[in-house]
């Protein structure tokens, strides 16, 4: 009889217990694809009986995920808009942001495209669908085909304010889920251009070019001598606790800084 | 060293917290200044803004709250007040002939929308206009009573008094929803902005058709000649003992750019109800909707120096029968009195088969853009369409046409615009229920000119003067279709309008 009264006490605090060590992370696919998996199992190793929940959809989805709190932490490659933070305040919520890592959104083409630089103007123009041929930059001739992400990306509206001054994408431009489709198809396609973050710039086929003379590098994104350089973010309700806040803390100390340059992000340090 | 650098951030947040919340935009620029000097760092300069950005979204413009899914949301409309002059002539061989029937308003109108985006290409549009009339956004002033119900026997009373209401209501003049997720397609559904080329030879500019669209448009870019790039190649002479340099220029490559278009719309023009009633269907009554579709293809063609060519040839089917438009059309009857000729049948759209093509030819002298428009449409179906009227050896009457000159344009302040156009229309060449209600009077077998003339008095405020003088085209028809002035035949037509302009 003890016993059972025991285990009916114990049972709640268990079971909080259980739902205290899964960390439920959602939003960017430029952090979730590859980086925030292999924190979260560098994590896990110093910290046995974490489970993580990660769903990497966009950014869009990691704001609005803080905002009716269905995760712990939302990733963003972008800042939150006014009517996002608005919506967190309605609901008594706090969107803080954390800078975990900085990014170079870089253009690639196919390996096989003689085009190996572009200024920003052109970078406009071809996203834009102002230009539409390889031979109007200095390509070899052939329609250009457009891959972007989708519109619900961080990466989508961040490219649209840094290169394309806000102005619509082409109408022909095919959008895609994530950097490493887009990765994926331009390396397929000779005539094709996209953009990735600097961690998805290794796939094959592909290669970055550079713009105004800069390509993204650490020392470039750090110094912002490259253009399309961007912060990219950790979205929690007010300050993160419990095990949020271990998991922030982690991503930006030493080990997890490490891992963000071995993957191909620049360390905030 | 670190006490000095956290003293200046904290005395800059503050400033900066302490400015207005509308400034949350403009800090950016400064905090980024900051960061670059080191005085703080990246994730301070974050924190600022975020809570800049909070502060923002507390007041009064950052409480307008637009839903999650909502990525651009714009609020536009105009309004406008008008006076007009209408009037219109009896034929010659009428009772009363020659005799002119006047009518003078002032009227004004409202349109007011929201149109936006939602997340992955999706897109809306409503809009509320002043008036229920498809043609017509337009209400006069001092035309309604009031009428009230009173008293728990249910005993009616009119009250009449100036400014009243009645005919001041609000209307849904556009609610659509569209897709634009397809390279180069656009797919709308409702109530929706004419989705197709047109003049108003054809359609009324204040009808909002209700259907489906489809809208395809692919923009091809030709380059002829060079690589497209213009260098100077710098040569030197001497001349008189001096240097002179001379320049040669590689001439610039011929661009051409070629927008080809498909536009598909399926309208639903007239809704049976019931199509499938209790008991047995009464005899010619009808069980299927009427269906206006609408197949255009064509091309604007843009040449060097803003000279430009578009045609966009159309065919426009009707089917089904509906339960309004039905009847067969006759248009009208000169030897009728008024009143019986006004009482044969003006909207029927039996035997419409239409081919329309609109085009047009932009070019600029200086800085001064100009055009020649013109539209050409043929009644297919003209022949059973004259003789279901009555007047099968009037199966030639299905051409209509238009042909126009415009100067200038109506965009910033200062800006003026000419317009001046002939027009004829035939008795059985277009569906009189679409024609523009002010040129000619939504009639058919009409011609005459037309003249606008505009003035942009601010970027957002224009007048606009209208001048058309039309007459009957066949003599031994009528004028089909229904109109403001009570006259059929009308042989002689006058319109004046002035309007002034709000654009938001």
């Amino acid at each position: 009889m003890k016993h059972k009264y025991l285990a009916l006490i114990l049972a709640p605090v268990l079971a909080t217990s259980a739902y205290a060590d899964r960390l439920v992370i959602k939003g960017s696919d430029t952090l979730g694809a590859k980086l925030v998996p292999q924190l979260a199992e560098h994590f896990k190793a110093e910290h046995p009986g974490t489970t993580f929940d990660i769903a990497a959809e966009g950014s869009t989805t990691g704001i609005a995920a803080i905002i009716d709190g269905t995760a712990d932490i939302g990733m963003a490659s972008r800042r939150a808009k006014t009517a996002e933070v608005g919506a967190a305040t309605s609901k008594g919520r706090t969107m803080k942001p954390v800078i975990v890592a900085y990014d170079g959104i870089a253009v690639i083409v196919n390996s096989a495209n003689p085009v190996k630089s572009l200024t920003k103007k052109q970078v406009e123009q071809i996203f834009t669908g102002d230009v539409t041929d390889w031979s109007a930059v200095g390509g070899s001739g052939g329609k250009i085909s457009i891959y972007t992400r989708n519109t619900s990306s961080g990466t989508y509206s961040e490219f649209k304010e840094l290169a394309m001054k806000k102005r619509d994408y082409a109408g022909g431009s095919q959008k895609m889920a994530g950097n490493e489709q887009i990765a994926a198809e331009v390396g397929k396609n000779p005539n094709g251009i996209g953009y990735v973050g600097m961690a998805y710039t290794k796939a094959s086929g592909v290669k970055v070019v550079s713009i105004d003379g800069n390509v993204p590098s650490v020392k470039s994104v750090q110094d912002h001598s490259y253009p399309y350089w961007r912060p990219t973010f950790y979205y929690t309700n007010g300050e993160p606790s419990g095990l949020a806040k271990q998991f922030v803390d982690y991503t930006l100390g030493s080990a997890g800084q490490k891992i963000v340059a071995q993957v191909g992000f620049v360390p905030v340090r | 060293m670190p006490n000095q650098r956290l003293t200046s951030f904290i005395i800059i947040a503050v400033f900066i917290l302490s400015l207005a919340a509308a400034r949350a935009q403009d800090a950016g620029a400064l905090l980024d200044l900051l960061v670059r000097k080191k005085i703080i760092n990246d994730q301070e300069a974050e924190e600022v803004r975020a809570e800049l950005v909070k502060e923002s979204a507390n007041t009064a413009a950052g409480k307008w709250k637009l839903s999650t899914p909502i990525t651009e949301l714009e609020l536009y409309g105009d309004a406008r007040v008008r006076y007009e002059y209408r009037g219109g002539r009896t034929a010659d061989d009428a009772v009363p002939r020659s005799d002119w029937l006047e009518r003078e308003r002032e009227r004004y109108r409202v349109r007011f929308g929201l149109r936006g985006t939602l997340a992955d290409d999706w897109f809306f549009g409503i809009r509320l206009e002043t008036s229920s009339n498809p043609r017509s956004t337009n209400v006069t002033f001092a035309d309604d009573t009031s009428t009230i119900t009173a008293g728990t026997s249910g005993n009616t009373r009119t009250i009449n008094g100036p400014f009243a209401k009645n005919s001041d209501g609000i209307a849904i003049g556009q609610a659509y929803l569209g897709y634009k997720g397809f390279p180069d397609l656009t797919l709308t559904a409702g109530r929706m902005p004419q989705p197709l080329i047109t003049t108003l030879m054809t359609w009324d500019a204040d009808i909002n058709p209700e259907g489906l669209a489809e809208q395809w448009k692919h923009t091809f870019n030709f380059n002829f000649g060079s690589s497209g790039v213009a260098e100077s190649a710098a040569g030197y002479s001497k001349e008189g003992g001096k240097e002179v340099v001379a320049t040669q220029t590689v001439s610039e490559p011929f661009k051409l750019k070629v927008d080809v278009f498909a536009n598909l719309a399926q309208f639903v023009y007239d809704d049976s109800n019931p199509e499938n009633p209790l008991g047995p269907r009464a005899e010619g009554v009808p069980n299927t909707d009427a269906f206006l579709l609408a197949w255009q293809v064509g091309a604007r063609v843009t040449f060097p120096h803003d000279f430009y060519v578009q045609f966009a040839p159309t065919l426009y089917n009707y089917t089904g029968n509906g339960d309004t438009f039905n009847g067969h059309f006759v248009g009208g009857d000169e030897t009728l009195s008024n009143g019986d000729s006004l009482s044969t049948n003006q909207t029927g759209i039996d035997s419409l088969l239409v081919l329309d093509v609109p085009m047009e030819i932009g070019w600029k002298i200086g800085e001064l853009p100009m055009r020649i428009f013109g539209d050409f449409a043929v009644n297919l179906d003209a022949d059973d369409r004259a003789e279901a009227a009555g007047f099968p050896d009037k199966d030639d009457q299905r051409y209509a046409y238009q042909i126009g000159l415009g100067i200038g344009q109506l965009k910033e302040k200062g800006q003026w615009q000419l317009n001046a156009f002939w027009q004829h229309t035939e008795q059985y060449s277009l569906d009189p229920n679409l024609v523009d209600s002010d040129i000619f009077d939504s009639r058919v077998n009409m011609e005459g000119v037309g003249v606008t003339a505009g003035y942009m008095l601010s970027g957002a405020v224009f007048l606009n003067l209208t001048y058309a003088y039309g007459w009957r085209s066949d003599d031994s028809l009528g004028t089909g279709g229904q109109g403001d002035i009570g006259i059929n035949p009308l042989d002689q037509y006058q319109l004046f309008q002035a309007d002034l302009n709000v654009k938001f």
